[in-house]
C-alpha cells in the first residue's frame, strides 16, 4: 500500500499537473451549467448573444449580489437579508429629491444593514442563518412602510437616464462597476493578508482565532461588504429603471444564492471563489435572460432557479465524493467476494 | 438522603460540587427567555384590552381565534423542524397555498375526500423532498426550503395563473368554515386537537424523544443507533402535514383560495416558534409554548390592524419581534455557558 501511494505522488508530468490543478479547482458544477445553459441557448434562442447588452445587465444585477454573499460564505456565514436590503435601498434612493444625496444615502443604508446584521451574529451570538431571516423580514416590511407598497419613481429622471447610457459598445456603467467590483473583490480575498484571512475564518474558526487573526473584525467587515454591494446593486437597479419597486428582490436573493452554492462555495466556509459564483452568475443570468426573450412567464424562472439551487446544495462536491467512496467500496467489496 | 438504607451508598467525593450548581443558578436573562412568553403574553393582553379600542368585543376575538388557527396550526408543525435543530422550513407559505387551491380547485371533479387526498400526496412530496435533502444529503434546510418555495409557489402560481376558486355555496367545505361550537369558529378545536396530537407525539412517542435528542446532538444520537436521517424526513413531513391542514382551515374560512393566500405566513409561524421560547439550538422546546407563541402574534397583528397599521407594519414589528426574541435566546445561552 505505502508503494503504491508512494509511486502516485511522485507521478509527475503535465498531464498529471493538469489533472491535479483541476481537481483542487471547486468550479465544476458552474463551469458544467454554463456549458448546458449556454448550449440550449445556442440552438433555441441564439438572438441573446446579439442582445449581450441586456445578457450583460442582467448577470451583473445578479452577479454583484452574489460576489457580496460569497465574501459570506466563505467566513461560513449567510446573509439571507441581501434581497431586502436592494429593495430598501432603492427606496431610500427613490424618497430623497437629491439623486447624489440619495445614492449616498443609499449606499450607507446598506453598510448599517450589514453592521446590525454583524452586530446580532458576532457579538450577540445569534445564528446567521436566523438572525438574517429576522432582518429579511424586517426589512422588506421596512421598505413596504416607506413606500406605501407602490412604486417609487425617482424625481430627477435625466440625471438617472444619463447612467444607463452605454460607454464603450456594451459597457454600461453597471457593467462597468460590476467588472471593476470582480477585480478589486478578487485583489482583495486573493492577494490581501486581511481577503486570505476570510478563508481562514471559515475553514476553522477556532484556529483562526488561536492564529491571533482577528475573526470578529473579520466577521464585521464581510458582512458590511455584503451589505454594501447589495445596496449597490439596488443603486444601479433603481437608477436604471428609473424608480424604485419594493417587491424586487426576491428573485434575485433565490438566483445569487444560486449562483453562489454551483459556483463551489461551501456553506460551512473556507472553500470557493469568486471565480466560481462569477461563472454561475453567467450561467443563471444568461438562464434569466433565455427565458425572457423565449416569452416564458417569472415563474419559470423562479422554477428553475429553485432547481438549480437545489440540485446544487444537494450535490455538493464533498457529500458527493464521499457518496462515489462509499459506493466504490461497496463494489470493491463485492468483486472481493466473488473472487 | 438517609432515608434509602437498602439503596447503594454514593461514594463520597472530595471538593464542592455544589459550585457547579451554584454556577447553573438563573440569570435574569435565561429567566425571561424560558419563561417570559408567559408575562409577554399577558401583558399584551391586558394592554390590548385595556388601550385598544375594540379589541375585547366578541366579534373580535372570534376574528382573532380565527385567523390564529390557521397559523397556529403551521407553527405547530414548524415547531418539530425547529426542535431538530433545522432553524426553518421556509416552504411553509408554498404549501399552505397548495392544500387550500388543491381543495377548493379539484373537489368539484373528485369530490372533497378525493381532493384531500391529492393534497395529503403533495404535502407528503414536500415533506419526503425537504427531509431526505436535509437529513441524508446533509444540506442546509434554510437553502434547500428556499429552493422548494421557488420550485412550488413558481409551479402554482403558474397552474393557477392567479385564478380565484370559490368553493359551491353551502357546500361541505362553506358549512366546515361558517360551523360554531358556542362561540368559537370549529377552526380554534382544529387548531387545539392539532396541539394536543403534536403535543403527545412530541414528548410521549419514541419518535418525538428521537427529534429532541437530534436537536440536542446529532452525533450522539447518530451514534446511539438512531436513524438519524430519518428522524428528519419524520419532521419535515410532520411540518408538511400541518401546513396542509392549514392550508384546508384557511380555505375553508372564507370558502376562496388563491395562490397568494398564505404571504407572511413563514415569518409568523417563525415568530411565534421563536417568541414561545422553543430554542433555535435545537433540542428543547415544547407545543405549549408554541402554542402561547401564537396566542402572542395573532393579538399583536390583531391590535396594529384594529389601531390602523397597514400589513407592512405588521410586517415590520413582525420581523421586529424575531430578531428580538433570537437575540434573547442566543443571549440566554451565552449566559448558560459562562
Amino acid at each position: 500500500m505505502s508503494t503504491t501511494m508512494k509511486l502516485q505522488e511522485t507521478q509527475t508530468g503535465t498531464w498529471n499537473r493538469v489533472k491535479n490543478a483541476v481537481a483542487r479547482r471547486t468550479e465544476g458544477r458552474a463551469v458544467i451549467l454554463l456549458i448546458l445553459v449556454v448550449g440550449v441557448i445556442a440552438v433555441q434562442q441564439p438572438i441573446v448573444f446579439n442582445a449581450y447588452g441586456v445578457s450583460l445587465a442582467r448577470v451583473a444585477l445578479v452577479g454583484l449580489v452574489a460576489l457580496g454573499l460569497t465574501l459570506v460564505v466563505l467566513q461560513g456565514e449567510l446573509d439571507l437579508s441581501v434581497g431586502s436590503t436592494l429593495a430598501l435601498t432603492g427606496v431610500v434612493v427613490a424618497s430623497i429629491p437629491d439623486l447624489g444625496l440619495g445614492i449616498i444615502a443609499g449606499l450607507v443604508t446598506g453598510v448599517a444593514i450589514g453592521a446590525l446584521n454583524a452586530f446580532l451574529i458576532v457579538l450577540i451570538g445569534v445564528n446567521s442563518f436566523i438572525a438574517t431571516l429576522g432582518t429579511l423580514f424586517a426589512l422588506r416590511g421596512l421598505a413596504f412602510v416607506m413606500s406605501d407598497g407602490r412604486p417609487v419613481r425617482i424625481t430627477d429622471i435625466d440625471s438617472a437616464l444619463v447612467f444607463g447610457r452605454e460607454l464603450l459598445g456594451p459597457i454600461t456603467p453597471r457593467v462597468l462597476i460590476f467588472i471593476l467590483l470582480f477585480v478589486m473583490l478578487q485583489f482583495f480575498i486573493s492577494k490581501m493578508r486581511a481577503g486570505r484571512e476570510f478563508y481562514a475564518v471559515g475553514g476553522n474558526r477556532q484556529a483562526a482565532i488561536d492564529a491571533g487573526i482577528p475573526v470578529k473584525l473579520r466577521l464585521f467587515t464581510s458582512f458590511m461588504l455584503c451589505g454594501f454591494v447589495a445596496a449597490l446593486a439596488g443603486v444601479i437597479n433603481t437608477l436604471e429603471l428609473t424608480a424604485a419597486d419594493p417587491t424586487a428582490g426576491s428573485t434575485v436573493l433565490l438566483a445569487s444564492f444560486a449562483a453562489v452554492i454551483i459556483g463551489g462555495n461551501l456553506l460551512n466556509g473556507g472553500r470557493g471563489s469568486l471565480v466560481g459564483t462569477l461563472i454561475g452568475a453567467f450561467a443563471l443570468g444568461l438562464m434569466q435572460v433565455g427565458l425572457t426573450f423565449a416569452g416564458a412567464d417569472r415563474e419559470v424562472q423562479d422554477v428553475l432557479i429553485g432547481i438549480v439551487l437545489l440540485v446544487a446544495i444537494t450535490t455538493d462536491p464533498n457529500n458527493l465524493r464521499a457518496l462515489s467512496r462509499r459506493l466504490q467500496g461497496l463494489i470493491r467489496g463485492k468483486a472481493n467476494q466473488q473472487a | 438522603m438517609t432515608e434509602s438504607g437498602t439503596q447503594l451508598k454514593a461514594a463520597p467525593v472530595n471538593g464542592t460540587p455544589v459550585e457547579g450548581i451554584v454556577k447553573r443558578q438563573a440569570s435574569v436573562i435565561t429567566w425571561v427567555a424560558s419563561r417570559g412568553i408567559f408575562i409577554f403574553t399577558g401583558v399584551l393582553l391586558v394592554f390590548s384590552v385595556i388601550f385598544v379600542n375594540g379589541f375585547a368585543s366578541s366579534v373580535n376575538i372570534i376574528d382573532v381565534f380565527h385567523r390564529a388557527s390557521a397559523i397556529g396550526i403551521v407553527a405547530i408543525g414548524m415547531t418539530f423542524v425547529v426542535i431538530s435543530a433545522n432553524y426553518i422550513d421556509l416552504s411553509v407559505v408554498a404549501q399552505v397555498a397548495t392544500a387550500g387551491v388543491i381543495l377548493l380547485a379539484l373537489s368539484p371533479t373528485y369530490g372533497v375526500l378525493g381532493a384531500m387526498a391529492i393534497a395529503l400526496f403533495f404535502a407528503l412530496l414536500y415533506g419526503v423532498v425537504n427531509g431526505v435533502s436535509v437529513g441524508f444529503l446533509k444540506a442546509n434546510a434554510v437553502v434547500v426550503t428556499l429552493g422548494t418555495t421557488g420550485i412550488g409557489a413558481g409551479i402554482l402560481s403558474l397552474l393557477t395563473t392567479g385564478t380565484i376558486y370559490y368553493g359551491p355555496e353551502n357546500g361541505p367545505i362553506d358549512a366546515f368554515g361558517d360551523a360554531r361550537v358556542g362561540p368559537f369558529p370549529l377552526s380554534a378545536f382544529v387548531l387545539i386537537l392539532v396541539a394536543v396530537i403534536a403535543s403527545i407525539v412530541l414528548s410521549r412517542t419514541k419518535f418525538g424523544f428521537m427529534i429532541r435528542s437530534y436537536g440536542s446532538n446529532k452525533q450522539a444520537t447518530r451514534l446511539a443507533g438512531v436513524n438519524s436521517g430519518g428522524v428528519v424526513v419524520g419532521a419535515f413531513v410532520l411540518t408538511s402535514i400541518a401546513a396542509m391542514i392549514a392550508g384546508f382551515v384557511l380555505a375553508a374560512y372564507s370558502n376562496t383560495a388563491v395562490a397568494t393566500m398564505s404571504e407572511g405566513f413563514d415569518f409568523r409561524a417563525l415568530a411565534a416558534v421563536i417568541i414561545g421560547g422553543n430554542s433555535l439550538f435545537g433540542g428543547r422546546g415544547s407545543i405549549l409554548r408554541t402554542f402561547l407563541g401564537v396566542i402572542f402574534i395573532s393579538v399583536l397583528s390583531n391590535i396594529l390592524v384594529l389601531s390602523g397599521f397597514s400589513f407592512a407594519w405588521q410586517q415590520l414589528v413582525t420581523g421586529a419581534v424575531i430578531v428580538f426574541a433570537v437575540a434573547l435566546d442566543a443571549l440566554a445561552r451565552k449566559a448558560e455557558k459562562r
